[in-house]
């Protein structure tokens, strides 16, 4: 289980298998999420990519960051995607119907708990390199627009699902860089949170 | 005053004139001052709205107001009403409602209202727009959201924003058909389709734009249905309640944007309840009528039932169900009602009790009943549920089950039956089932008496698990025997069985042949007059120590099927032995007797174990043992007997009769044959035995010809030796008679008598080869005695005057080891003068075949003329000494 030490394991290493266990989870949401994609966009009949903005919000990327304000903005992403997809997913059920489950839903519910999944790795990964609690960004519904008509509700849906995907691609990278990143310097996370 | 008076009058009265004229000119320019005023045009969905009053001009007329109406879409006049206004409703609002083709946002709407009083057209005119839709973000089509029915024309429109160039609208997936795209202005275009069946979700309407900017904008809609609801039935449960079910037909499909609303007597029902809608009512008799509305966005259902609530009352659950006072055979079953008003209906009940038929029970607010006729020691489960006695409607809702548990009681009477076994009687019983048994039991009594003196009672008890007891009792006379099997509360009333006398010379009664069919046994019979209290069938493996079975049945029932329901252990390819019966006051009389398969079965194979074959010149018989019952799956209807040579050439040979115990072939060849043992059964040819065996009896006689020839030969030469051996004098005298001895007497007197043969020296080869001696050879058809071994004594005596030596000649045999060839000594004796050589005397000797005789008496004086070999033995024998 992530978060969960494991006996005889030294923090280097820990950390060093958490964040694996956070990169196959977050390879797995790609896959998982690009299926979940497909499946959408053959049964609303949807273009392949969206042009319209990003929903979710985060600092702009920077080559000035370091590998731990990259993992708190892959994390914030992280949680406004999980937050916006529980708000579609219930959106979905309350104005399109969703109480027989077939295909979509199953997909959509994995898609959903990889997704947490994966939030909780990171948090535990920022939480390992804080050692405090962390800032997450509150996502209320005042500040959302939901989609005023079904039509906009689909493609609502739609771009969050792209999103999912497109932050879980973001957080292959990352993980992959926080671990050669940790390879190297195993208490490089520590010591600059103990800098801050 | 006056004129001035009159001045005034005619003043006035020209004024009035003047007027009036004025106002017949105003109408009759078609002018009026009255018109509407406070226009409000609105729109509902599709529906133009429009409501008006009447301005206070009109308010003194008497005549009715023409108000004219047009409605303009994007400025061009798309329909025109009248509606006349009663001089009685001048004066209160005006409305006025027109739906049109397209959704109201899609384009501009204009109402514009006109009055007419006596065709003079009001000055008035009141006129009001809805501005279409502009659209803003990704809202460009029209209606968003809509809920349609299937079928009907649809109108959407797109409204292409600034900028953008328009390129197509329609349905996605195959929903719509007849699709047109009209454009309505410059930047307006309208879909308009026929609508089809889509299952519960929404399809989308799109509209997309022209490269470059290239976009997509849409609208989800519904289409579906409006409420199908069918069979109302109001009922009370309670008496104070009404409760209406219906069932529902086709679906909406548009339940997630427009669920259906119902109403029962236009009061709401709790949109909750499934198909069901409850309301409080006091219930009285009469009838009473019940209209349950249904209705979503696309219509709206009504459908009614009329009902008197008193006789259409469907009772609850009793509750508290409580088994007291439980016996062994009844118990005490009471409940509660939780509708106080139940107690006052008359009440039928129904009481389902397991094991047993479900019986019903009627009374007043019946609240219990007793449950009788139960099973002693058994467990049950009760459940009740009632019903208005006069008026059915429905049976109400079961009860919770309760489950209880009846005291036990003694055994019911046993199954009592008999098996002979050979002199003795086995006395059986079936063990008894739960269900009579009524507890565990302890043991069992068997109690036995001759008829003869039924005071003179035998007793045995028997343990639990024993189910059969050996009758030790004289069987020359009827006993009567009783078995009572005992629990702990106490015994079961007593089985009696009568057991016949066993003859020791009865005869035994014909057995016929029963086959089975779908694993069974039919089996029928005569009635007979002796079946008094009727029929007992038992059935037993007839083979071996099977546990039998049986069935008692009715004096009038003389056929039974008998199967592996109704009898454990039946088998298929088992041979049972069936038996029936008629049931007498005395011992039973057995009626027929039969023995049959369930289903016969294939033999198997090898099944004559002991196969022999006995041939009589041409005929082979194969014979073996008779074939053990055990072994025989089916009836053996007969044998065959397959005879197949080498060619494969076959020879048939069968039998009908199953006792057979061999079978011969007759007229076979000379071949070697494979021959086979068949059994003919009903399920075919089975338990294949062969042997094979060779047939030729012509050398057998070769053989017998060939040994007494042997021995007839033996006998002759036995004959001959004989007479040989007594005649041998006689057959010497003919057939070789004594040939004078040579007179030697001086020659070896002075050279060969002195010398001792031990004296003899070997001599070698070389010597040989300067000496010129005559050499005595033996030459191949030229014997030189009968009695000489020839090839080992094949040796050469040659002498020479100087010299004697033995030679061996013969190269032929290397295996005959090479004799020493010695020289003679005596040859070398300074005495022998060398003109004395005996040559010539010894070229006589050999010209007359004496050589053994004239050697014996060369070397040895007192050496037999018929053993030359004992000569040469001898002669060896004297050599090894030497060298030893």
């Amino acid at each position: 289980m992530a978060g969960i030490p494991t006996r005889g394991m030294r923090g280097s290493d820990l950390r060093m298998t958490t964040v694996a266990r956070a990169a196959a989870i977050a390879a797995q949401l790609q896959e998982e999420c690009s299926i979940l994609i497909e499946h959408y966009r053959k049964k609303e009949n949807f273009p392949p990519d969206v042009s319209d903005g990003p929903l979710v919000s985060v600092p702009p990327p920077s080559s000035q960051l370091d590998t731990r304000d990259k993992l708190w903005r892959l994390h914030s992403a992280l949680e406004q995607c999980h937050s916006l997809l529980e708000r579609a997913i219930a959106k979905e059920e309350e104005e399109l119907g969703g109480e027989e489950k077939g295909e979509y839903e199953n997909r959509r519910k994995t898609v959903k708990e990889r997704l947490l999944f994966l939030l909780n790795h990171t948090r535990e990964l920022l939480r390992a390199a804080d050692g405090s609690s962390i800032f997450t960004p509150s996502l209320d519904g005042s500040e959302l627009d939901d989609p005023a008509t079904l039509f906009q509700l689909k493609w609502w849906v739609y771009r969050i699902f792209m999103e999912v995907k497109y932050w879980s691609q973001t957080a292959i990278a990352v993980l992959q860089e926080l671990q050669s990143d940790t390879a190297k310097t195993p208490s490089k996370l520590s010591k600059r949170s103990a800098r801050r | 005053m006056r004129i001035g008076r009159i001045k005034m009058i005619m003043w006035c009265f020209l004024f009035l004139i003047l007027f009036s004229l004025s106002e017949q000119d105003g109408q009759q320019t078609g002018v009026s001052q009255c018109g509407p005023q406070n226009l409000i045009v609105r729109s509902l969905d599709q529906m133009l709205l429009a409501e008006w009053k009447d301005n206070a001009s009109c308010l003194t007329l008497n005549e009715p107001i023409l108000y004219k109406m047009a409605v303009l879409i994007e400025n061009k006049e798309v329909y025109s009403d009248e509606v006349s206004v009663t001089p009685g409703d001048i004066g209160s609002t005006h409305s006025w409602n027109w739906t049109s083709h397209m959704p109201l946002q899609c384009a501009s709407h204009t109402f514009r209202l006109k009055s007419q009083i006596n065709s003079q057209m009001s000055l008035l005119e009141q006129e009001n727009t809805l501005r279409g839709e502009t659209g803003s973000g990704l809202e460009k089509v029209f209606p968003q959201d809509a809920v349609l029915e299937v079928g009907s024309m649809a109108t959407f429109c797109c409204i292409v924003p600034d900028g953008e160039q328009f390129d197509k609208m329609y349905l996605s997936g195959s929903t719509g058909r007849n699709m047109s795209t009209t454009q309505i202005s410059e930047q307006r275009y309208t879909l308009t389709v026929q609508l089809e069946e889509v299952w519960d979700r929404c399809v989308d309407v799109l509209c997309e734009t022209k490269e470059p900017t290239k976009r997509q904008y849409g609208s989800c809609v519904y289409v579906g249905y409006p409420p199908d609801v069918r069979d109302l039935q109001c009922e009370t449960r309670d008496l104070e309640s009404v409760e209406c079910l219906w069932k529902e037909g086709r679906d909406t499909m548009v339940k997630v944007k427009s669920p259906t609303v119902y109403q029962l007597n236009e009061s709401t029902c709790d949109s909750k309840s499934n198909r069901t809608c409850k309301k409080k009512f006091k219930v009285e008799g009469g009838k009473k009528n019940w209209t349950l509305t249904a209705w979503n966005k696309l219509g709206k259902v009504e459908i009614q039932d009329a009902a008197d609530l008193t006789k259409r009352v469907h009772m609850l659950a009793p509750h508290e169900l409580t088994v007291a006072d439980v016996n062994a055979r009844n118990a005490s079953l009471t409940w509660r009602w939780r509708v106080q008003q139940y107690s006052n209906l008359d009440l039928t009940c129904q009481i389902n009790i397991t094991h047993t038929q479900r019986y019903m029970e009627h009374g007043v607010g019946l609240n219990a009943t007793v449950l009788i006729n139960l099973r002693p020691n058994w467990k049950y489960k009760v459940k009740v549920r009632c019903r208005t006695a006069q008026h059915f409607w429905k049976w109400g809702d079961w009860s919770q089950s309760v489950t209880f548990h009846t005291e036990g009681d003694v055994p019911d009477a046993l199954d009592v039956w008999m098996k002979k076994e050979e002199n003795q009687t086995v006395i059986v019983w079936k063990m008894p089932l739960d269900k009579q048994s009524h507890g565990d039991i302890t043991e069992y009594e068997v109690t036995w008496a001759t008829t003869g003196d039924l005071n003179q009672l035998n007793k045995t008890r028997v343990h639990p698990s024993v189910h059969r007891y050996t009758l030790c009792a004289d069987t020359s006379g009827e006993h009567v025997v009783t078995v009572t099997a005992r629990n702990k509360h106490g015994s079961s009333p007593p089985s009696n069985i009568t057991i016949p006398v066993i003859s020791p010379n009865k005869t035994s009664m014909n057995t016929s042949w029963i086959t089975g069919s779908n694993g069974g046994f039919n089996l029928s019979w005569f009635g007979s007059p002796k079946a008094s209290c009727g029929y007992i069938v038992d059935w037993v493996p007839a083979v071996g120590d099977g546990p039998v079975d049986w069935q008692k049945l009715r004096p009038s029932q003389t056929s039974i099927r008998i199967t592996s329901i109704s009898s454990e252990n039946l088998v298929d390819g088992l041979r049972y032995s069936l038996s029936i019966y008629a049931c007498t006051q005395t011992s039973p009389v057995l009626l027929e007797k039969k023995e049959g398969y369930i289903s016969e079965t294939r033999i198997q194979e090898n099944l004559f174990n002991s196969l022999k074959f006995k041939w009589n010149g041409a005929d082979v018989e194969i014979s073996w043992d008779p074939v053990p019952l055990k072994q025989q799956s089916a009836f053996i209807r007969g044998y065959v007997l397959y005879c197949q040579d080498k060619s494969s050439h076959s020879i048939r040979v069968t039998s009908d009769n199953p006792e057979d115990t061999s079978l011969t072939a007759k007229n076979l060849k000379i071949s070697s044959y494979t021959f086979t043992v068949v059994a003919r059964t009903a399920v075919g040819e089975c338990g294949n035995t062969s042997i094979t065996a060779a047939l030729n009896f012509q050398t057998d006689s070769f053989i017998k010809t060939f040994f007494i020839s042997l021995g007839a030969v033996s006998i002759l030469l036995l004959l001959i030796t004989v007479l040989c051996y007594r005649h041998w004098s006689c057959i010497k005298q003919k057939v070789y008679p004594q040939i004078p001895k040579p007179d030697m007497t001086d020659w070896l007197t002075s050279s060969v008598t002195n010398v001792h043969p031990y004296l003899l020296k070997d001599s070698s080869h070389h010597a040989e080869e300067h000496m010129d001696i005559p050499q005595l050879l033996y030459k191949s058809g030229e014997p030189l005695n009968n009695n000489t071994h020839r090839k080992q004594m094949a040796l050469i005596s040659s002498q020479t005057p100087q010299g004697y030596q033995n030679l061996h000649l013969d190269t032929s045999n290397p295996n005959i080891p090479s004799l020493p060839v010695f020289s003679n000594p005596m040859y070398n004796l300074p005495m022998l003068g060398e003109d004395r050589t005996p040559t010539s005397e010894l070229k006589l000797q050999v010209k007359n075949e004496y050589q053994p005789q004239s050697l014996a008496e060369i070397f040895r004086q007192n050496q037999t003329d018929q053993d030359p070999i004992s000569f040469v033995s001898e002669y060896i024998m004297t050599r090894h000494n030497e060298t030893t």
